[in-house]
């Protein structure tokens, strides 16, 4: 059972780093720096508990709250360009959070040996939830419980003004800005609230796996980051969550069992999912064709 | 066909990969056998490291099961079997599959995975010390064959490894260097920062073991290396110091013309394969020729021979394999008959596979459906109170409260597109 919780609980972390992707990409901007806030959000949750001896619950929150500031210092210069160029400016960030890693040693002794962040060798001993006796289940609880939450303040923020806003801006800047929306504030906003949700995930992630290093983010989580919300698409929060349960649940370890083939496979269902659903897997149409199905199934 | 059919037919087919991939029933009614499972990278970058693991392992089982299986606990003689998984060199599959393995087979033990950064992140799934039950880690020993980097086994009493002692190695391959190059007096050297394995070694074991043995670096030392190990190691990798890549590089004329500008005695290449290749090829093309060559453990592989064996020529590498008794012989051929090399990473698999039969027997696993937990920790219990075992190139010694090994080794140097063993301290 431990196998299936864990991917439950993978999928969990995904799903916030996708969120922290779709959020920004709302206002339309694209932006591969959410492994840097995911990274900030792992090793600060991992030193307040590991060096400080924090329970869970304050590290994880302060690890999402510095996250959150860094991505809202970052968004102010990486905002003042958009598209292509933003994309290479948060590709940036990313490289130079995972390099400070990759460089930050600072090793405190605990019970005989010595703990923390040890540069190259990455940071071991975050053991909070095993060393405290917590189950795979309760583990997984308290993923998705963050998760649940994250996502329903996301599905109320678009359907409340704020979300109008933020889509607003992300259809047509020009036509957003002549009705007196702040692009800036709105744009920056958006990139904190993604480097809140990315440091929750980050922190949660560090915590279940016990041990990040500046391998973990690389540009390639950031690809997934930006892949979750594009696969899923951009008309419900649920989107997000489907594509991560394609990508993590059927792809990387449904077809472990093809061997060799299975990032063959991986990158021709990908092409197939994006070519048959180009507007995501879970798009406007597939929720309206799976609400009547639901109305028809209530009255039936 | 209409684009919904497509679509019905791509998910439908989706579904069925995950139902038979999910849907395994998860233990396999059977007769007993003693099931164990490997894991490593088989795809990416490193996928050599996962191929020549199972080739090995493959052959591993195979002569275990021709020599009549493994003695259980009643006196029945049953046969070995592996799993092989791809967990690609990432801490996230790492984890994943041996959460998979524990949970959903009845494997006794694991073998892998073969990345250094994969076995460290997921060995701390597992419980630290042996009946906490305060410690809610997965309870599954492992014994890993490749993952070298130092000290990592001592994470957990769970796991184990069967890598070769690399401080030992060079500290008796500097040694003797000395004795064949007594003119030679300064070095110099780089390494692959990005990766823990090379770049400690060379700054925590490599530098500090060359300057034991007289061999100074060019410029009146490095500030804070001693000759002991781990001393002054990070000012080893200083800029004005070493010169050094990343595996990802293709382009290394700046770090050879640091190497050709040092005109030092001993040139060190401390990386794996790979970049180990563009490096010395770009050493060549630029007519470098120190007096010695010295490369990383890892590099003492097909694959370095395979890429440039013209410009690795005359490279002096200590390695825990090579095939010089009939049974590393032995299985160096089986291993290339299936499709992988044997090398001083994917030989602890042979090596691992015969200590889990020693370990089935003398503890009387039982390997059936109702004892699983228990046999897995009698195998547990069975490495851990093993005070040596036979390697294919002689005994191999345990670290018990380390969970790690002392194994013999010899010095290979690069000649003629092959490894020759040009010493052998055992």
């Amino acid at each position: 059972m431990s196998y299936y919780l864990g991917l439950v609980q993978l999928i969990g972390i995904h799903t916030l780093l996708g969120l922290s992707a779709y959020v920004l990409m709302l206002t339309g901007q694209l932006s591969l720096g959410q492994a840097g806030f995911f990274a900030i959000g792992a090793y600060s949750a991992g030193i307040l508990t590991v060096i400080f001896e924090l329970p869970i619950l304050p590290a994880l929150l302060v690890g999402a709250c510095i996250a959150a500031f860094f991505a809202f210092l970052v968004g102010f210069p990486a905002l003042r360009v958009k598209g292509l160029m933003l994309v290479v400016a948060t590709i940036a960030f990313g490289e130079f959070v995972r390099l400070f890693f990759f460089n930050l040693s600072w090793r405190v002794p605990r019970d005989g040996i010595e703990v923390g962040p040890d540069s190259t060798n990455g940071f071991r001993e975050i053991r909070y939830f095993v060393a405290n006796g917590w189950s795979a289940w309760e583990i997984t609880t308290f993923v998705w419980v963050f998760v649940i939450l994250v996502m329903v303040a996301l599905w109320w923020m678009d359907r409340s003004r704020a979300g109008a806003v933020l889509r607003a801006v992300g259809e047509d800047e020009l036509a957003a800005q002549s009705v007196g929306i702040n692009l800036t504030a709105v744009k920056v906003t958006a990139m904190t609230a993604g480097g809140f949700i990315a440091g929750i995930g980050g922190a949660l992630y560090a915590h279940t796996a016990t041990y990040v290093d500046h391998l973990t983010f690389t540009v390639l989580l950031a690809t997934f980051a930006i892949s979750y919300p594009i696969l899923g698409g951009l008309s419900s929060v649920i989107g997000t969550l489907v594509a991560v349960i394609f990508i993590q649940g059927v792809l990387v370890e449904g077809l472990r069992f093809l061997g060799d083939w299975r990032n063959i496979v991986f990158g021709l269902l990908i092409i197939a999912a994006m070519n048959l659903k180009p507007s995501g897997l879970f798009d406007a149409r597939t929720a309206r064709i799976l609400k009547r199905a639901a109305s028809l199934g209530r009255r039936g | 066909m209409s684009k919904t059919s497509i679509s019905i037919i791509t998910l439908a087919g989706v579904a069925a990969a995950t139902l038979i991939a999910f849907g395994q029933p998860a233990f396999a009614a059977s007769e007993r056998t003693v099931k164990i499972a490997g894991w490593g990278a088989k795809s990416g970058p490193l996928r050599s490291f996962g191929v020549n693991s199972e080739a090995v392992l493959t052959a591993a089982v195979k002569s275990i099961n021709d020599a009549g299986g493994v003695k259980l606990g009643d006196g029945t003689m049953v046969p070995m079997e592996f799993t092989y998984y791809d967990s690609a060199c990432n801490a996230d599959q790492a984890i994943s599959v041996a959460r998979k393995v524990e949970s959903q087979t009845d494997a006794l033990i694991g073998i892998g995975p073969t990345c250094s950064g994969a076995a460290a992140a997921m060995y701390g799934i597992f419980q630290k010390t042996v009946d906490d039950a305060s410690d809610t880690g997965l309870q599954f020993p492992i014994l890993t064959d490749t993952a070298i980097r130092p000290g990592l086994a001592k994470k957990s009493q769970w796991t184990f490894r069967n890598v070769p002692n690399e401080i030992t190695m060079y500290d008796e391959l500097f040694s003797w260097l000395r004795t064949q190059y007594p003119d030679a007096k300064t070095i110099y050297g780089g390494t692959e920062t990005d990766q823990a394995h090379s770049k400690l070694t060379f700054a925590i074991v490599i530098v500090p073991l060359a300057k034991k043995h007289g061999f100074e670096w060019v410029g009146g030392g490095i500030e804070g290396v001693t000759g002991k190990v781990r001393d002054g190691y990070e000012n080893v990798l200083e800029v004005s110091k070493s010169s050094n890549w990343l595996m990802a590089d293709t382009n290394f004329s700046v770090q050879a013309r640091a190497f050709k500008k040092s005109g030092a005695d001993m040139m060190i290449v401390s990386s794996h394969p790979f970049t180990t290749c563009g490096m010395l090829k770009e050493m060549k093309r630029q007519r470098i020729n120190p007096k010695v060559l010295v490369g990383l453990t890892s590099s003492s592989s097909a694959e370095t021979l395979k890429g440039c064996a013209d410009a690795a020529e005359g490279m002096y590498i200590p390695t825990g394999f090579a095939p010089i008794t009939d049974a590393a012989a032995a299985v160096a051929s089986a291993a290339q008959a299936n499709g992988g090399f044997a090398d001083l990473h994917s030989a602890a698999a042979w090596e691992n596979a015969h200590i889990i039969k020693q370990v089935v027997e003398s503890m009387g696993v039982m390997a059936k459906p109702d004892t699983l937990q228990a046999d897995r920790r009698k195998v547990r219990d069975g490495l851990e109170a093993l005070v040596s075992v036979n390697g294919l190139m002689g005994e191999i010694g345990r670290v018990q409260d380390e969970g790690e090994s002392v194994k013999p080794f010899v010095f290979v140097q690069a000649e003629g597109g092959s490894w020759e063993v040009v010493h052998d301290p055992r």
